[in-house]
């Protein structure tokens, strides 16, 4: 049990981190720099969770961005600060990276050392797998500020 | 009801439209960008705003009751910036808190100033957060610090040439190239058991994660263009960075990414 909560926090310190370093290449003001480390935290853990109680990924990501798309209105509503401030490093840690990479590598390489059924299978899967991911963070994201459209209202 | 004269309309409409600009330049959502022009819109005084958007450029028309002024602008994308979309966000709501002329709006439109971290701090960070990746991922200590050393000196990298001002694909091409070059380290006489994390962690720097979700979330908001725009450019930098991984492993002759 000990072992599963620390497995737990170090993940969610080892989240954290990304989320306040990219926020300072993507210039977030000071005083958000904080909430970014805990919305990354949030939304890793989170869909870390949803991992393990044996959810596919697509769905996890969808309901941890779903998540902390939902805390960002509370706060952006709180402070006054647009959303997206709070939304663009918290989701850092659950993109894709890895998967777009190696999509766009197989493709290269089908052009450089000629197609085989292994090349096309790698660029198909690691394509969707990061398309539908993506798909998933930002639906995630739009749910929340799609109920403010409605009337055009803006959340802030 | 007090009329707005042509000129003091103009002044309004390129206060607006300076704003708009200033978001999309610096990479706000479509959405964010319409409503806070329209709001500043209805902050100044004019009937309604209306605007076209597209990647390079923006046209906007305010209307009064009876006269319309219109102007276009174009837009060079720089580097994502949130604290002026910050700073922006927050003059527009300031001026729908109490009447402000439209000088001093454009005035304080003109003393935005990004507020820039340190950028040894920056580099730093970036360092531990591809290193974080490659532990969440399950590498090894000495895969950690590869990936730590890899990204801080593509960072680093990727500060000069945007000093620079080279052109934001060869940026990331190059800068993949270094990242790359430096985690190969971790193949030399099999000192980590993990040498492919720490060479997938360290370019992660590069993912142009904020484009692809910023085009998901216009497309989703029916700003269909800007969506497409967005995804070809983060697609653009995907594939540039992919050129600079691939170089320089096969100058290393690595194989299996």
């Amino acid at each position: 049990m000990n072992e599963i909560i620390l497995h737990y926090v170090l993940s969610a310190l080892f989240s954290a981190i990304p989320a306040v370093g990219f926020g300072m290449v993507f210039n977030v003001p000071k005083h958000a720099l904080k909430f970014c480390a805990l919305g990354g935290a949030i939304a890793y853990t989170s869909r870390l969770a949803l991992l393990d109680l044996h959810m596919p990924i697509e769905l996890a990501t969808f309901l941890a961005s779903l998540l902390i798309g939902t805390i960002a209105v509370y706060w952006s509503r709180k402070y006054i600060v647009p959303r997206p401030i709070y939304t663009v490093a918290s989701i850092i840690p659950l993109i894709p990276g890895t998967f777009a990479f190696t999509a766009m590598i197989s493709l290269v390489d089908m052009n450089s050392h000629g197609v085989t059924p292994e090349l096309i299978a790698s660029f198909i899967e690691n394509g969707l797998k990061s398309i539908s991911i993506l798909g998933a963070i930002s639906f995630g994201l739009a749910v929340p500020s799609l109920y403010f459209i409605r009337y055009n209202r803006p959340i802030i | 009801m007090n009329t707005i004269s042509y000129d003091e309309q103009t002044h309004i409409t390129r206060a607006i439209i300076k704003a708009a600009v200033m978001m999309l330049e610096f990479g706000a959502e479509s959405k964010l960008i319409e409503q806070t022009s329209q709001r500043m819109g209805a902050a100044l005084g004019v009937d309604s705003v209306e605007m076209s958007l597209i990647p390079s450029a923006i046209v906007l028309t305010t209307l009064t009751h009876n006269q319309s002024v219109t102007t276009t602008r174009m837009a060079h994308h720089k580097p994502i910036n949130m604290s002026i979309v910050f700073d922006v966000q927050r003059l527009c709501i300031e001026l729908e808190k109490k009447k402000v002329d439209v000088q001093t709006v454009m005035e304080r439109l003109k003393n935005i100033q990004p507020n820039y971290y340190n950028r040894w701090l920056v580099v730093f960070m970036v360092g531990i957060s591809c290193a974080s990746f490659a532990y969440l991922r399950g590498a090894d200590w000495v895969a950690f610090v590869i990936t730590f050393l890899a990204s801080s000196g593509a960072m680093f990298v990727r500060q000069e040439l945007a000093k620079h001002k080279f052109i934001s694909l060869l940026v990331f091409a190059i800068t993949a190239f270094v990242a790359t070059i430096i985690a190969s380290l971790s193949y030399v006489s099999n000192i980590s058991s993990t040498p492919s994390i720490a060479l997938s962690a360290s370019v992660l720097l590069l993912v142009p994660g904020f484009p692809f979700i910023n085009s998901f979330l216009d497309a989703v908001k029916g700003y269909l263009s800007m969506g497409w725009g967005r995804w070809l450019q983060a697609t653009l930098l995907t594939l540039a960075t992919s050129m600079g991984i691939i170089f320089a492993m096969s100058i290393l002759n690595i194989k299996g990414w």
